[in-house]
């Protein structure tokens, strides 16, 4: 009798941690599998080209520039940057992982540049040509907490690598779709860099914009705007940065 | 031959060229202005001081420019342009189109990993940025005061790539054939070029070969690797077994010597090596720091003996000759600017250039610097880029001791001014 009591009480003791078990993991969702989540809002394909418009503006509100950019992403951490606006023509960068290649229009030679140099500008390049955290960071759930009126996952993100453009990036992603809403992007010297917010819209719900508020020094204005996102795979070629410096029609 | 080729050249003209939305036609038009100050030093302000007017010096030009880059295509194959259209105006004298000229036109074959290319086309391939040995489809003016862009050269090519790798086989300037000295040392003359590239992580390495019909043949290596986060570091080697490059008839002949001294031959051996590095920092600057060797160049004897004749002609200049001999000197001084005719004027060199981007602004200054006679270039520029307007103003200055190389140039300072407005 105390045999079976005793092995009741095991049981439900069992039952029990389980439930809790379940409410703990409820109660803490796996923050890769959010930042995953939040990426399907910036991610159409693993293998897209994206059409991107940047526009620059002055503390006081004043437009300063305005580019346009075509990004190949590609599996592998690979992508391509090409630059379309006539002040940029023809200059193309080009990642492989922690590896970088800036090529001019008419020089013909491909440049190695630094993961510093590709931070230059307000919107860098990995600005442009990196939308997936999930592969490039470990996350971990900092807690619930209330944005502007909704409520929100606050995450916070460390690199997984040197030569991503931000080595923490503190998230908010919405609690119930998981929808980016705003981030702040920090350096390798743990200076807040820039606060990037994040605009919705289409169906199914995508990013349409990302706006960067630089606090580094100029204290301007980005707005890097998705205009088109489609499913597209390159040839391995284009991947070679010494076929990029020949200048090949890449359409 | 000829002929069948204009025909083919307008035959493929003809072709209904479909144009991409990424690849339509642009350019830029450019009016810039220049200002030169005459050295007074050096062999051509002895000519001038011989005989006033007599040298060229170019003192004040203008000049308006309209650059078109467009690429057609055609199934597999391609059609490109580069060309140039310039007026210029010189001293106050209309020059006309001397300046206009076709960069770039070559037809491409796109076979997936294989590509050939047969026309006008720039090619270069070497890491460096002051100093480029290993380009050996062209030799390019490097350090231009005005980022002039390159003109191709006739060729066959062929080239083969994968993710990781790249092979490039050039026949260059193929319809020319061995008629002289001049065309090894424009690098003009025929010869095949090969390049192998890999891909190894943080580092490229690239092997080159080359076979002149002048100069033979030579070899060479470079590599290019990021070092850090904001360090990058290139190398470069090359080893030719012959080269061609000013010399003068030896022993170096006195000032009573009516015979023109220097002539283009052909030397042997030339190593030319160089080491660099370029950092950026966090506020947007960055900094390139090299060194390299030419062997190609004059040896420092020949610019002693060089320096000597230039003093016996201003010693026979002084006092003041009789118009029959300001004349003969002046003659005589002309020829000593024949060796100043070459990319490389002394064979070890140092460059620094530091830049910074605040905003639409690029501002960078760098120095040449000879350490054989401390003779150096200091170059200060300013850019302002907007959406399609660039504005440049950039100065330039030689100086050193008299004895110096670069102090002895025709232009001592030159002053540009560049808008520039892209389509």
């Amino acid at each position: 009798m105390n045999a079976r009591i005793a092995l009741t009480r095991l049981a439900a003791g069992l039952l029990a941690g389980a439930l809790l078990q379940v409410g703990s993991a409820r109660a803490a969702p796996d923050a890769q599998a959010l930042l995953a989540a939040a990426d399907r809002y910036r991610v159409e394909a693993a293998d897209q080209r994206v059409q991107t418009r940047v526009e620059t503006r002055d503390a006081d509100g004043t437009p300063q520039k305005e580019r346009l950019y075509t990004v190949y992403l590609q599996t592998g951490r690979r992508s391509l940057v090409l630059m379309r606006s006539p002040a940029e023509a023809g200059q193309k960068v080009l990642m492989h992982g922690d590896d970088f290649w800036l090529l001019m229009p008419g020089s013909q030679r491909a440049l190695r540049i630094t993961p510093a140099q590709k931070l230059l500008g307000e919107a860098s390049v990995g600005d442009i040509a990196t939308l997936s955290w999930s592969e490039d960071y470990r996350g971990e759930l900092r807690g619930r907490e209330d944005c502007e009126g909704t409520a929100c996952l606050h995450l916070s993100l460390q690199a997984t690598r040197k030569a991503v453009s931000y080595q923490r990036i503190e998230l908010w992603i919405g609690e119930r779709r998981h929808e980016p809403l705003r981030a702040e992007l920090y350096v390798q010297s743990d200076k807040l860099a820039k606060r990037a917010r994040f605009e919705l819209a289409g169906t199914p719900a995508r990013v349409q914009a990302m706006v960067l508020e630089d606090h580094l020094g100029s204290r301007r204005t980005t707005r890097v705007q998705y205009l088109s996102r489609e499913a597209r795979t390159v040839p391995e070629t284009w991947m070679n940065p010494m076929f990029l410096a020949r200048q090949p029609n890449l359409d | 031959m000829r002929m069948i080729l204009r025909i083919a050249g307008c035959a493929l003209l003809g072709l209904p060229w479909a144009v991409s939305a990424a690849e339509r036609p642009q350019g830029e038009l450019r009016l810039r202005h220049e200002v030169a100050g005459a050295s007074r030093q050096g062999p051509l302000a002895l000519v001038e001081a011989l005989q006033p007017g007599a040298a060229d010096t170019g003192r004040e030009r203008w000049a308006l420019e309209a650059g078109l880059r467009w690429v057609g295509h055609q199934g597999p194959l391609a059609l490109g342009i580069d060309a140039l259209a310039a007026w210029q105006a010189q001293d106050g004298r209309l020059r006309g189109r001397g300046a206009s000229r076709l960069n770039e036109l070559h037809l491409g074959l796109d076979a997936g990993a294989w590509q050939l290319s047969l026309g006008r086309k720039v090619v270069s391939w070497d890491v460096g940025h002051g100093f480029r040995p290993n380009d050996m489809v062209q030799q390019e003016q490097r350090r231009t005061l005005d980022g002039a862009r390159p003109q191709g050269r006739p060729l066959v090519l062929v080239e083969h790539f994968d993710a990781e790798r790249a092979l490039s086989l050039a026949w260059v300037n193929p319809r020319h054939r061995d008629d002289g000295p001049d065309r090894a040392a424009d690098g003009r003359e025929a010869a095949l070029a090969a390049r192998a590239y890999w891909r190894r992580g943080e580092l490229d390495l690239h092997l080159f070969a080359r076979r002149g019909e002048r100069t033979g043949a030579s070899l060479g290596g470079a590599l290019a690797a990021v070092a850090s986060d904001s360090l990058a570091v290139h190398a470069s080697l090359r080893i030719a077994a012959r080269h061609e490059r000013w010399a003068p008839d030896a022993p170096a002949s006195g000032p009573g010597d009516l015979s023109n001294p220097w002539w283009r031959r052909r030397h042997g051996r030339a190593l030319q090596g160089l080491v660099g590095l370029a950092w950026t920092g966090s506020q947007q600057q960055s900094l390139i720091v090299e060194a390299w060797h030419d062997g190609s160049a004059l040896p420092d004897s020949t610019w002693t003996a060089w320096n000597a004749r230039n003093l016996a002609l201003a010693a026979a200049a002084s006092p003041r000759p009789a118009d029959a001999q300001a004349g003969l000197l002046a003659w005589q001084a002309s020829w000593q600017t024949a060796p100043l005719d070459a990319p490389t004027l002394r064979r070890d060199n140092l460059y620094l250039r530091l830049s910074w981007q605040p905003g639409a602004w690029t501002l960078a200054a760098d120095r040449l610097v000879t350490p054989a006679d401390r003779g150096h270039v200091s170059t200060l520029s300013a850019q302002w880029q907007g959406d399609r307007w660039r504005l440049t103003l950039a100065g330039r200055q030689l100086g050193g001791p008299s004895r110096a190389v670069l102090a002895q140039l025709p232009s001592r300072r030159r002053m540009l001014a560049t808008a520039e407005w892209s389509w």
